[in-house]
Formats: structure tokens, sequence, C-alpha cells
């Protein structure tokens, strides 16, 4: 496989899974903004940490109005994080290699691509339907996920997709989870309080799964839990690292790449720092470290991983 | 709706039609035109707008560019079938194939001893002066001599319906996709006249074009590497190039994709470097290679041209090409064929006044009611002025420019192109085509698919039939008869 079709099919993926955060943030920011009297404007900082480079005055000034976040960081084409620019690039990878997506995969990145880009979208996102707009968008990035997954053949280009979406997950995941400890500060009782973390289990589809599974009062200790270390929460670091690590043996496998001693070296470390990490005491500091090393060794993987397969220099 | 129906509304445009006789339908048109006889104005209207979804669902668009953005359209198909005789069609074909054979004798002599210039058939200054004469390609040897791999040579049928050239496309032709496309879509339309008329095939182009890609390869081995070279996606004809990689099954690369290394090509796979034989390149030569031709061009690959001198890797068509297909030097291709063949040209070229030889151009400008003028290096109907149309001041502009430079423009009596019934605005019009058949020639001889692309000139009364100025296309049949 040629690897700049392989760094399209990663990056493809990468984009839509994204999207598909950024949306899922948004709407979960925007619907507990109408829910409490008081700090309001919280609700929005961590996706604007997250999925804008503004300056802290300028956030604060954006958050004064939702349908100014909306058009920010959906609309925005200056905004390199903004849907449309996530979307617009999705397409610009499948365009370029319309030879290798199946037909249903082609037509559903560009059905996002002119949802997008449709004025009509753009006045219903601003007008005070915008919920129905963002759900629409959100369905339909889910909708790609389920046209790969049931019409992409499972070969080479299928392990490289694969991949872009759990580096994609991961990353978020763990942004996600550090911006909401993060902004919690030395709070013992808010820790402990279910509707804080509201925010965090919605952006990561997992409220209800929260629920069901935990029941003790150690509700920060629960979350942390099931975001970093639960096999059966889909969104989970490990979860996504288990499923990195099945695809990055395949494809090292079938390529026999000169650096696999050394891929497979640093993969191995940031699994076993994640799998044997002790959620006792991962609190306060130490939480923000492991957090942001796990972030930096993920990142530091991935550039050797482009590096090898996609010819960056 | 019966045939004399559907021929009332018909009207004639002085130019000779291709269906319509003194006073009754052409024998090779009859099947055809009384099988629309039992169509209703509704069912052809059904059949044009079912047309149009197939090519958009297809996204079978090209990009037109305004404002600095990118809008895709699709190129306007005429579901009226163009039909063409086996008997005319041979004429085409062995007058195509006498002029390839010529066309590459004379690329392979004017790129090493240069006899047709030292024996005084072609001039020298007419050759220095060409913009497109590669100094940097002089002396490459290429694979069996064989520079022009794929054409396209204009056709246009003028009074009697006699045929003419009209010029020769012999760097990166366009629009096979489009011959291939319009004859899927015609099944669709008209399933049994299809069969009933016994049109000859077309759709094993591709096939063709691989086996030829393939026996050009330089490494004598089962499984040499062929891959088609395209600008990007944002190239106006990138629906062809990844079309034709799909139907090759060959792999569709950038320029960033390749890099030469130690003199051979390489593409940058998964699996490490790759070799490559063979590229159908479909960008411009001077994009081709930064070291030796435009030092800014991104599309291109450093050292594609060492590697190419060095008989690695086999360019299709061959660099450089374009020395012989400007117009100014078509005027002299009967003279070569003379020269190279000792035959004579089975068919003739459109008379072509040289702007360069003061007594022409005096002659152009006091006819220039009958006259078209046109930039020897400017394609796509841009770059031309059409003497019968344009106004005393477009005129006098426009001779300022070729007094300026008179080696960059070439004049040609206007010939009324042929017309052949569309249906438009729910009736039969007669319009102006043209006809651009495809060519492949490989070490075993020149073969031509029986048909083309018909391009014809939507507007009524135009005889431009380029897409970009409101030209569409019509698929093309080839007939026993």
């Amino acid at each position: 496989m040629l690897s700049r079709i392989a760094d399209s099919m990663f990056w493809m993926n990468r984009y839509v899974e994204r999207s598909e955060g950024l949306l899922r943030m948004l709407h979960t920011s925007y619907v507990l903004s109408l829910d409490k009297g008081s700090n309001v404007n919280d609700n929005w900082v961590p996706l604007l940490n997250i999925f804008t480079t503004l300056s802290s005055s300028e956030k604060i000034a954006l958050s004064q109005k939702p349908s100014n976040i909306i058009q920010h960081v959906l609309l925005d084409s200056q905004n390199p994080n903004s849907l449309k620019t996530l979307l617009n690039r999705a397409r610009e990878n499948a365009r370029g290699m319309q030879d290798h997506i199946t037909k249903e995969v082609w037509e559903q990145v560009n059905h996002l691509y002119h949802l997008i880009n449709n004025p009509q979208t753009e006045k219903q996102l601003l007008s005070s339907d915008q919920l129905a707009a963002i759900e629409s968008l959100l369905k339909n990035c889910l909708l790609y996920t389920g046209i790969t997954d049931s019409t992409m053949p499972r070969g080479m280009g299928w392990n490289f997709m694969s991949m872009g979406k759990h580096v994609e997950r991961c990353i978020m995941t763990i942004s996600i989870t550090a911006e909401h400890f993060n902004s919690l500060g030395p709070n013992q009782e808010k820790a402990r309080d279910i509707l804080y973390w509201r925010s965090l289990l919605f952006t990561l589809s997992g409220y209800e799964f929260h629920l069901k599974n935990y029941r003790s009062a150690e509700t920060d200790k629960n979350v942390l839990d099931q975001t970093v270390f639960n096999m059966l929460f889909p969104h989970s670091v490990m979860y996504s690292l288990e499923r990195i690590k099945k695809y990055q043996e395949d494809i090292i496998e079938q390529n026999q790449p000169l650096a696999k001693a050394d891929l497979m070296k640093r993969f191995g470390r940031l699994y076993s720092f994640v799998e044997f990490a002790d959620l006792d005491t991962l609190e306060g500091e130490s939480l923000g470290t492991f957090l942001w090393s796990t972030q930096a060794q993920l990142a530091s993987f991935n550039q050797q991983f482009s590096h090898t397969f996609f010819s960056y220099s | 709706m019966n045939i004399q129906a559907l021929l009332t509304d018909y009207l004639r445009t002085g130019a000779w039609d291709e269906m319509l006789g003194e006073n009754s339908v052409r024998a090779p048109y009859m099947k055809l035109m009384n099988a629309l006889g039992q169509l209703s104005v509704d069912d052809l209207q059904k059949k044009h707008v079912h047309a149009s979804d197939l090519f958009m669902n297809q996204g079978i668009t090209f990009t037109v560019y305004s404002d600095d953005a990118g809008i895709e359209r699709i190129f306007p198909f005429d579901v009226i079938p163009r039909i063409i005789t086996s008997t005319e069609w041979n004429q085409i074909e062995n007058g195509i194939k006498q002029r390839l054979r010529a066309l590459n004798m004379f690329l392979h002599d004017i790129y090493h001893d240069q006899q047709i210039l030292k024996d005084g058939v072609v001039p020298f200054s007419l050759i220095a002066s060409c913009p497109h004469f590669t100094r940097e390609v002089h002396g490459i040897d290429v694979p069996f001599n064989i520079y022009v791999h794929i054409s396209g040579i204009d056709l246009i049928r003028g009074d009697e319906g006699k045929f003419y050239i009209l010029e020769d496309n012999l760097r990166t032709p366009s629009g096979v996709s489009y011959m291939l496309e319009n004859r899927e879509v015609t099944k669709r339309l008209f399933p049994d006249q299809v069969a009933e008329n016994n049109v000859k095939m077309v759709n094993n182009y591709p096939l063709l074009l691989h086996s030829i890609l393939l026996s050009l390869s330089p490494r004598p081995i089962s499984n040499p590497v062929a891959v088609i070279l395209t600008p990007g996606v944002f190239n106006s004809a990138y629906y062809e190039h990844s079309f034709l990689a799909r139907q090759m099954g060959i792999p569709l690369v950038e320029g960033a994709d390749l890099l030469v290394n130690n003199s051979k090509v390489y593409m940058k796979t998964t699996r490490g470097l790759t070799q490559v034989d063979v590229i159908y390149r479909r960008v411009d030569d001077e994009y081709l290679d930064p070291l030796i031709f435009r030092p800014d061009s991104i599309l291109g690959i450093p050292g594609l041209i060492a590697a190419y001198r060095k008989g690695n890797v086999a360019i299709v068509n061959a660099v450089g090409n374009g020395v012989a297909d400007d117009k100014a030097v078509y005027a002299y291709v009967p003279q070569m064929i003379k020269y190279y063949l000792n035959e004579t040209p089975i068919l003739p070229n459109v008379p072509t006044y040289q702007m360069s030889d003061p007594e022409a151009r005096e002659h152009v400008f006091a006819n220039i009611n009958n006259m078209v003028l046109k930039g020897t290096n400017q394609s796509g109907g841009y770059g031309m002025l059409m003497g019968n149309k344009a106004s005393e001041m477009e005129i006098d502009q426009f001779r300022k420019k070729v007094d300026v430079s008179p080696r960059e423009f070439i004049a040609q009596p206007i010939i009324k192109l042929s017309t052949v019934p569309c249906f438009l605005d729910g009736k039969l019009q007669a319009r102006h085509v043209d006809l651009r058949p495809y060519a492949l020639c490989g070490p075993s001889g020149i073969e031509i698919v029986p048909g083309g692309l018909t391009r014809v000139a939507l507007r009524e009364g135009s005889l431009v039939v380029n897409s970009s100025q409101g030209g569409g296309s019509k698929d093309t049949w080839i007939i026993d008869g």
C-alpha cells in the first residue's frame, strides 16, 4: 500500500472520530448549560480548552453567548479544529484515495461534507433549533463509523483506519479526563458529586454505564477507573490501547519495517505503564503527571509510527 | 410522435448534416430515428434526466475554476448518439495510424539527428522558436522509439461530410473516460438500439492501455510496476485519473509518493520502497522534474529526467512531445508523411496560414470574415478569434497581438463543422460537432478503439466545442455500413 494512502486512511478516521467527540462534547455542554443557575459559563471551559487556541479572556467573552461558541467551534474555517475544518480535511483525504475506500464510505464522507457546508445547516445551527442540527451531525458521524465497519474490507487499509480512530479516541479521553480533574481543584465535596461528573460522562457517552457499574461514594475514583482502566467501556484509555495493540501488531507483522523492534518497545512500555498503574495512588498531582506522561508516550509512539509507515521525514 | 413530427422543428444551419440528407434521413440513422419516432417527447425528457442523474451520482465531474473556488460540474451529455459507418471509420483509422507513424518518426528525428530540418522540409526557425521543443531530452532513447503512446487527434467534417484533421493532441489528451462512461450510460438509455445497430465495442480501452504500459517496462520481469501520476485532487481531470487507475488496477500516485534514488524511481509504500518501471503521467512536462524544468514545481519528482535518460523508467507519453502538436508545426505534418513514409496523407489537414509569413498575414486580414485565428500553444478554446463573429475592435486588438509575436499565431479558413441532432428543450435541434478518437501505440502496433469522444457545441450557431466554452458530449457509434 502507498504510504500516502495509508496516511489518508489513518487521518480520515482521526478527523471523523475527532468530529464525533467534538459534537458530543458540544451537545453535552450545551444541554448542561441550560440546567444550572449560577456558574453556567464553567460548562464551556473544557470544550474551549480542548478544541480552541483562544486566550482566557477571549474564552470568557465567547462564553457569554452559546451561539458564538457554536459559530467558532463548528463553523469557523479559521479555527483549525472547527467541525468544518475537520470534515473538509476528512473529505480531502477521502477524495485522494477514492479507489481504496468503498463507495458507501465515500458517499457518507461526502454527505458529511455537504451537510456542514450547506447554508441551511449554518442557519439552523445559529437558530433556536440548534440542538436538532447538532444531533443530526452527530448521528451522521456515528453512521460513518457503522458504514466503515460493515463495508470496508479487513485489509491493510482497515488496520490503518482503525489505528487512526483509536489513537484519536485515546488522546481525546485523556484530554477530557485531565480537563475535568484539573478544574476540580482540591474541592472534596464536588469530587463526590455525580452532578459534577455528568458532563465528563455524557461527553464520553458513559453516564449510564457509570450508574450501572459503580455504586460506592468515591465518585471521582470511580470515574477515573471507568475512563482509564475499565476494559468494558469503549472510550476508556485501556480499551483504546488494547485495540491499538492489535492493529499495530498486524501492521508491523505484515510490513516488517526496519524500526520494528523500536516500535514494539515503545508501545509495550506505554501499554504496561497504564496497565500496571495503581488507581489508589493516582490523585492530585500524581494523577496529572500520570495522564500527561501517558499522552506524551502515545504521541511519541505515534510519531515513530507515522515516520515509519507514512514516510514522514 | 412519428419521424416527420420529430423533424418538423429540425432546423438546418447551412452546414452539412450527418443525419438528414436532401429530403430524407440518411441510411445509417434510419433504425435509430425510427425507434426515436416511437417515443414521446416525455420519454426522451425522462431519458435526459435519467442520464444526468447517472453522471451526478457517480461523481463524473470536472472542475471549473472561478473566483479561486473550484466548482464541480457534470459535463453536459446529449442522449442522442452520433453515428459513423464502418466505411468512414476505416478511413479515419488508416489516416490516424499513418499520421501517428509519421509523428513518432518526426519526434525521434527531432531529438536525435534532425534530418528533416537539415533536408529543409521543416524550417529550423519553426522548431527553434517552439516553446515546447525540449532541449533537455535531446538524445534520450525511448523504448521501441515510441513517443506518442496515447493520442487524441481531433477530426472535423466539412462539406459533403469530408473528414479533416483539426489538431493533434500528443501530450496528455483527456476525455477518454467520458467516451467510456457515455457508452455505459447509453446502454442504459437505449439498450435495444445498441444491440440492434451492432454498435462496435469500446470498453476494452483500459485493458489495451494496461498491456501497452506493461510492455514498455525497462526491467525484463514478469510483473513490472506501472503507475498513473496525477497532479492531485484539484486537477480538473482528476476523475479521469482515478477512473483509469481503477479500471486498470494500478496505483494512482502523486509526485510526493515517488522519489528517485541512484537514478531509479521508487514509490513510498508501507512496506518500504518499491521500484516503479512505467509512469503514465498526467502532469505536464514543465512540472515533471524541478531539477530540469520549473524549479518551483511541487507536482514533480526531482531526478526523474535523469532516471529517464538512463533508461530506468518509461514515461508515457514521452517528454518533449509538445514540439509535434504545436499548431504551427501541424501545418507541416502532410510533408512529414511524405518525407518519412513516402505516402500521401489519407486524412487532409485544414489549410493553415503561418502568421510569421507577412504575405499570408496580409491575406488573412484581408479575408478576416472567413478566418479563424488561433494561438499556437493554447487549447481549450482560449486565445482564439472567430473572424465572422468578432467586432472591428476585437479584430484590431487581435491584430496588434499578432503583429507583436506572429510566430505564436496561425489562421485557418472557417470550416462549417457538420451538425448532428441533439435533444434540447424538448425538440431535436442541429448542433455542430467534432470527433476525438483515442489511439494507442505500443510495440505491436497502433490500435484505435472504434468510437471516440464526440464533442458538441450546445449553443445555437456556436462552432466551439470545448467544455470550458459551453460544450457537451455524445456517445459515438461505429456501425456496419
